[in-house]
């Protein structure tokens, strides 16, 4: 387990965040800490119902939210979108 | 016996190149300094720059501007009008003295080496005069600038800004130094002369100097006039250059250098003019907005200078510049504010109700995009939970500006960064043009770190406080809500009513 810096882009905010996020956190807990650091501060909570999906920048297809960042093949500095899915 | 008019003399008088014997043309002249287009010497005899001026009368001139500007200065009562200018005012004021006066100096050994290593005498000619020029910027902006210490510590920053790694600081250098001081002289004469002086200068000191004039602020409008008539003088450098560099076919170079720095300039700009334009400036006494006048300034006058010289309007013009002139700096200023602690000034949200209402007027949309982050800002503020205001996690920073890497929010949010490996390391841009820089010269860029690439890398004190001790920031340097989050109030009234 190790720090792993990624480059967040939530939906909604004006910019992209760094995010330290750890090597055994799943793309749920990644997106989790981006909420909690971001909703309140440059975005409004997600929509009831609504899950937070996490993908490469730029790709249409989550990842799988189980999935870890150690397994990800992310390079230093991934860039990622997490935005909302309704579920 | 009657004096000779100047046009008599003045031609001849400044005809100083001469056949070396001692060294070689290249050794008096390296390429890599000088001229590395290969034009001949001969060529570059024809520099004919357009306004011509006698070091007599130069002096005479600048002497009746400095008498202007500091009379003015001098008439009125400066500190009484800071203290009791609008917040908005002091803002722009506090940013234009930390972020300029470092680049005036710059200018001064960039004219300083256009004067040494130019292969025109016209062009060393008034270079030489550029080289004073940019002297009399650096000390009038650094002395109006330096009056406010008694009343603002924030002023400090007019000398102590190069000094630091401020991000702010660390995104100017990055910037200048690409384009006016690590290229030979022909190249950063076009880059600093046409692209920067002549396409933006006057957004920041004309369109600037209305706004003074409108807010009371005498003084700062008259030292603005000051400086940015010598910019009119001694950008016309760069005109001439190309007209030689399209004559002697290098269009396509002249062409990429232009491509190259007006959007790195641009950029710059936009944070600093745009931010000031339509969020500081006092919403009563505003003129016109940014994109109001870069269409005047930039889109028609610049594009019009460009196409006099046989140029292209830049390949990115219309699908990046245009709609970037609507977008990014509402990007950057909400990060000033968020991020205000790591400014030396104290930014004003401008977010009223009436100046959002104008926002919308000016650009269409922004309460879909800005306006959504705008509104969490404000319920954060009336819920009294100030300690939301400030993001916990750090921006990402574009590799080539150094500025956030930002796009549209809200609504219609579309953020896009572009990347680039090399070496095991990723790379990322807040535009493709920004990125299309970067590979034209990886071995220039590739080495520099962002103030975030140098949080990663380990390389900042530990601890909380740990960025802002690396960018030279104590406690009391750190930027507040210029309004102590007054302005989030009409809010609180509106719901009320």
């Amino acid at each position: 387990m190790a720090s792993f810096p990624l480059v967040c882009n939530y939906e909604g905010d004006y910019g992209m965040k760094l995010l330290v996020v750890d090597t055994g956190d799943t793309m749920d807990a990644v997106a989790d800490q981006a909420k909690r650091a971001l909703v309140g501060v440059v975005v409004r909570r997600p929509r009831t119902g609504a899950v937070l999906r996490v993908s490469r920048h730029g790709e249409h297809s989550p990842l799988p939210r189980d999935l870890k960042v150690g397994d990800a093949n992310f390079v230093q500095m991934e860039a990622i979108d997490i935005y909302q899915v309704d579920s | 016996m009657s004096p000779l008019n100047n046009s008599d003399w003045y031609d001849l008088a400044r005809q100083t190149n001469w056949t070396p014997r001692y060294v070689p043309e290249q050794e008096l002249f390296p390429p890599e300094l000088s001229d590395p287009y290969g034009i001949p010497a001969s060529e570059w005899a024809k520099f004919d720059e357009p306004y011509k001026v006698t070091y007599r009368d130069y002096v005479r001139t600048q002497r009746e501007k400095d008498v202007g500007a500091y009379s003015v200065k001098s008439a009125v009562d400066r500190v009484a009008f800071y203290k009791s200018a609008d917040p908005g005012w002091k803002a722009l004021l506090q940013l234009h003295f930390g972020a300029i006066p470092f680049v005036e100096y710059g200018s001064v050994s960039a004219f300083a080496r256009m004067t040494r290593f130019g292969r025109g005498p016209g062009m060393r000619n008034m270079a030489s005069f550029g080289t004073l020029d940019e002297i009399r910027h650096t000390q009038i902006q650094m002395y109006f600038g330096y009056e406010f210490l008694s009343v603002d510590s924030a002023f400090d920053w007019a000398q102590k800004a190069p000094n630091t790694d401020n991000w702010v600081v660390v995104s100017e250098r990055h910037t200048f130094d690409d384009v006016e001081h690590t290229r030979d002289a022909v190249s950063a004469a076009i880059m600093t002369n046409f692209s920067f002086e002549q396409g933006f200068t006057n957004l920041q000191f004309i369109a600037l100097s209305a706004d003074a004039k409108r807010n009371g602020d005498h003084s700062f409008s008259a030292m603005l006039q000051t400086v940015q008539s010598d910019e009119a003088r001694h950008s016309q450098i760069g005109e001439p250059l190309l007209e030689i560099m399209i004559s002697n076919g290098k269009t396509a170079e002249a062409q990429r250098l232009i491509d190259i720095s007006f959007w790195r300039v641009w950029k710059q700009f936009s944070a600093l003019s745009g931010v000031c334009m339509d969020y500081y400036a006092p919403l009563a006494k505003r003129e016109h907005s940014l994109k109001e006048f870069v269409d005047e300034f930039v889109c028609q006058q610049f594009v019009r200078n460009l196409k006099a010289l046989g140029l292209q309007k830049p390949w990115y013009w219309d699908e990046h510049f245009l709609p970037d002139v609507e977008t990014f700096h509402h990007a950057q200023h909400i990060g000033m504010y968020l991020y205000r602690k790591t400014g030396w000034w104290n930014p004003v949200a401008g977010v009223g109700p009436a100046e959002r209402e104008w926002l919308e007027k000016k650009y269409p949309g922004w309460n879909d995009t800005y306006g959504q982050v705008w509104d969490v800002i404000t319920e954060s503020i009336l819920g009294g939970n100030l300690d939301k205001t400030e993001p916990a996690l750090l921006p990402m920073l574009c590799n080539m500006t150094g500025l956030e890497l930002s796009g549209v929010a809200g609504k219609k949010w579309n953020v896009k960064a572009h990347h680039v490996d090399l070496n095991g390391r990723r790379y990322h841009f807040g535009s493709a043009v920004d990125k299309w820089i970067f590979e034209l010269e990886p071995a220039r860029y590739r080495s520099h770190l962002s103030i975030v690439d140098r949080f990663v890398a380990g390389l900042m004190p530990q601890g909380p406080d740990g960025v802002y001790q690396y960018m030279g920031m104590a406690p009391e340097e750190r930027g507040r809500c210029g309004q102590n989050y007054q302005w989030a109030e009409a809010f609180r009234n509106l719901k009320a009513a």
